[in-house]
């Protein structure tokens, strides 16, 4: 199984842009066509600073909030790899044109016997926080891949 | 509106699935998968066709939820994909709520959601804390 010494490891902050454009972009693409994910001046009309992001917006940066260093060290099997569950939890509006520190952590990891052989769980939580510091959003993946063979994985 | 343990959602038909639909939300989530967008690869992993992403359901559900209760009113929401959603579906959102409380000055409403199709198989469940 993905060894237990992951947990609670935490990668690097990144920071990304959340660009306007993306988000009218990505909320025209799941049919959310009200004005203040697309207009700025409806969304100042509704108090928002710039135009919001719909909320799922945030697995467009899914490789961000996993890390990728942290991420390929759990050694997962990329070929059936499958995302299990989504969570999201908000604490305020995801604003475009401003810029957030995204830190992934390893949350926890597990197997489980599955019908056609063992199965790694992996649950990555990541943090958004604006520029100020506060967390915007916290969000919670699970992986779910074939187990591999890691007997060849060093020891540290 | 007043919201009790127990009260149902109003199901709603939210879209029908296609696969121009779901080669569009590959690109606008930078959904790295071929899943999705390659028909060949997808038959040959053993699928029908392409299937959509667990989390165009997800978008759907999130929705649906805040034509209920009002924009930015989803305190928390998870999703579970374990069934696949296809391409000609019409996708249904509904749920129930499951528990109802104060908080904060807020009333903070607690519900199991789900998607399914027409003849109502289940696809994607989760459940949502949104404030009415």
């Amino acid at each position: 199984m993905v060894d237990k010494k992951h947990i609670g490891k935490q990668g690097e902050p990144t920071k990304v842009r959340i660009k306007a454009a993306s988000v009218s972009d990505f909320a025209q693409g799941v049919g959310e066509m009200d004005p203040v994910y697309h207009d700025i001046e409806a969304a100042k009309k509704a108090g928002y600073p710039n135009i919001i992001a719909p909320p799922t917006y945030p697995i467009a940066f899914m490789m961000e909030s996993m890390n990728a260093d942290m991420f390929f060290e759990l050694n997962l099997d990329m070929i059936s790899m499958v995302h299990g569950s989504q969570e999201f939890v908000y604490h305020g509006p995801i604003v475009a044109d401003a810029d957030y520190e995204i830190v992934g952590r390893v949350a926890d990891c597990w197997e489980k016997q599955g019908k056609s052989g063992i199965l790694d769980f992996v649950v990555m939580e990541a943090d958004a926080k604006d520029m100020d510091g506060k967390i915007v959003y916290t969000s919670r993946i699970t992986i779910i891949a074939k187990q591999v063979d890691r007997s060849d994985e060093k020891e540290e | 509106m007043g919201y009790s343990v127990g009260d149902e959602l109003e199901r709603k038909l939210s879209c029908e699935i296609t696969k121009e639909q779901i080669a569009e939300y590959s690109r606008v989530s930078n959904d790295p998968n071929p899943m999705h967008v390659d028909e060949e690869l997808a038959q040959s992993a053993g699928h029908p066709t392409v299937f959509a992403q667990g989390m165009l359901s997800m978008a759907l559900l999130t929705k649906y939820i805040q034509e209920i209760a009002g924009l930015g009113s989803i305190a928390r929401v998870k999703c579970q994909f374990r069934h696949m959603t296809w391409p000609g579906e019409k996708i249904y959102c509904m749920g129930t709520v499951t528990e109802v409380k104060e908080e904060g000055g807020k009333t903070l409403v607690t519900a199991d959601i789900r998607t399914e199709t027409e003849e109502g198989m289940p696809r994607v469940l989760g459940d949502v804390a949104f404030y009415a």
